[in-house]
């Protein structure tokens, strides 16, 4: 499972796009439900784990 | 599940070419420069001038100024918005949680965390925790009440995280600490190396061989762990004893293998330079020991650029690792800075008489040093506790003993003083063995 194999590589690309639909998907669901606690107090929590996942993840690919 | 049989966290992060690891790395410190600079006043005013996009290499990180302890003590002192003060690199409403530094050397250092900063810093310790095995099967006991002191509050989480069963024993006396784990049949400790010995002791006293109470995988924190200590838990408890380094404010930045010999670095999570001791503006080659600056890339609520950890680390004399990780290694960790003393000429670190008391001595249980001014002459005392009682002739040979070897070991003559059992402090958290006494005799 080495980054440089090139099925790896894509493999790491599209698990960056989807990392940044999921964070997408995210503030979209904070804008509906805008001003409720436990939309925008989960969305907070959600988009903390995708920022980690952009650290290890699409950071290599980016 | 089958992630759990795998031996990396992120397999791709932590088998990537140096190089590649390294361009991350600048990149990443060059947004991290940015955002400190545009967020906190501590920066605004430190790197005023500076444009981010600039730095390109490793010789342009270092014409950036350090950051030490004590600029951020300033930065919080006085009336401020923040108790955080210009360090706060976040609105004061997305903090969601304080820790602060021991205050060992000082005015301790508060330290906030959004919760996206927190789950940062719990994401460096996962990787910690599954490159020293912890996993779903493990129950993971933490004998302490945490407190407002971060390092097993990130374990904790961290534990939690990659699948583990926390079982927090706080509020219980060391005795019912023992009889916890051996009750919830624990497989794994985190805890500091000092209370790892002294649960040790206390279980003996219990008539329980530590060994046979279930616990397989330690992780220590909280001080730094001398090889010749990480041998004596190893074999005391029977269990794969794991190190890291690390700090409240720079979080953890290197930890331990399955190999046990030397910490990986942390890598892409902190851009660590191991700098010469005197000008600390230059890389110190293979097997040199050098000062530690570190600055941790994913932090905003507490931005810290080119932070002095002070921690003195020797650089390995090879590259790579068995364990097929690439990132860069330290060898060991020597001390600290504000620990390194000359004395009578000879440079000296407290971390040289625990490797020779817990390598050489095991009838010696705890010690203390101290050093003092007698005229123009630093003079080196040292209190040994024995494990048992012993006769005065008994005594007289263990001091004799370890004047000589101490003598062999660091080139110093020890006054050495054997107490009995139970005569020194014990410590939970951060041990203080070590009492530079020359300034308070001015």
């Amino acid at each position: 499972m080495k980054y440089s194999d090139a099925a790896e590589l894509d493999r790491l690309k599209a698990m960056s796009l989807k990392i940044e639909e999921a964070e997408k998907a995210v503030m979209e669901l904070e804008e509906l439900g805008k001003g409720i606690p436990v939309i925008e107090k989960n969305v907070r929590s959600i988009l903390s784990l995708t920022n980690v996942l952009k650290f290890g993840i699409s950071d290599l690919v980016t | 599940m089958e992630s759990q049989q795998r031996d990396y966290w992120n397999p791709w992060l932590e088998t990537l070419d140096p190089a590649r690891l390294k361009q991350i790395e600048l990149k990443n410190f060059r947004k991290y420069v940015a955002y400190a600079m545009e967020h906190s006043g501590l920066y605004r005013q430190k790197l005023a001038g500076i444009n981010p996009e600039d730095i390109k290499t490793m010789e342009d990180v270092r014409k950036l100024p350090l950051t030490d302890k004590e600029d951020l003590r300033l930065a919080q002192l006085g009336e401020k918005r923040s108790i955080y003060g210009d360090v706060l690199g976040v609105d004061p409403s997305e903090v969601s949680d304080f820790h602060q530094t021991s205050g060992t050397t000082g005015r301790p250092v508060y330290v906030p965390e959004s919760y996206e900063s927190w789950q940062w810093r719990v994401e460096v310790w996962s990787h910690i925790l599954w490159m020293a095995g912890f996993r779903e099967t493990d129950r993971v006991f933490v004998p302490f009440g945490y407190n407002v002191y971060v390092a097993f509050w990130e374990g904790h989480y961290a534990a939690e995280k990659v699948g583990c069963e926390v079982v927090p024993g706080g509020a219980l006396d060391t005795k019912g600490r023992i009889s916890k784990m051996i009750e919830t049949r624990s497989t794994a400790l985190m805890n500091t190396p000092t209370y790892g010995l002294h649960m040790a002791e206390v279980a003996g006293d219990m008539g329980i061989d530590p060994g046979a109470i279930g616990i397989r995988k330690m992780l220590c924190a909280g001080e730094p762990l001398a090889d010749a200590t990480r041998r004596l838990l190893e074999r005391t408890w029977e269990a794969e004893v794991y190190d890291h380094i690390g700090g409240t404010e720079p979080c953890a930045w290197a930890a331990m293998c399955k190999d046990r010999n030397g910490m990986h670095i942390m890598e892409p999570f902190f851009l660590v330079e191991v700098l010469d001791v005197n000008d600390l503006s230059t890389e110190v080659g293979p097997g040199e020991l050098g000062t530690v600056v570190v600055t941790p890339l994913g932090r905003r609520s507490f931005p810290l650029v080119r932070f002095n950890t002070k921690d003195l680390a020797r650089k390995p004399m090879e590259s790579g690792c068995s364990c097929g990780r690439t990132s860069v290694k330290i060898a060991r960790i020597e001390g600290r800075t504000d620990h390194l003393l000359k004395i009578r000429g000879v440079l000296f670190t407290p971390v040289a008489v625990e490797e020779c008391l817990r390598d050489e001595f095991p009838a010696v249980a705890e010690f203390e040093i101290a050093v003092r001014r007698t005229g123009i002459m630093d003079e080196v005392a040292l209190k040994v506790e024995t494990c048992e009682d012993m006769g005065s002739g008994a005594c007289a040979e263990l001091r004799g003993r370890i004047f000589e070897r101490l003598k062999h070991r660091t080139n110093l003559t020890f006054g050495i003083e054997v107490v009995r059992p139970g005569e020194l402090p014990r410590y939970q958290l951060k041990a203080s063995r070590f009492k530079d006494l020359r300034e308070e005799q001015k």
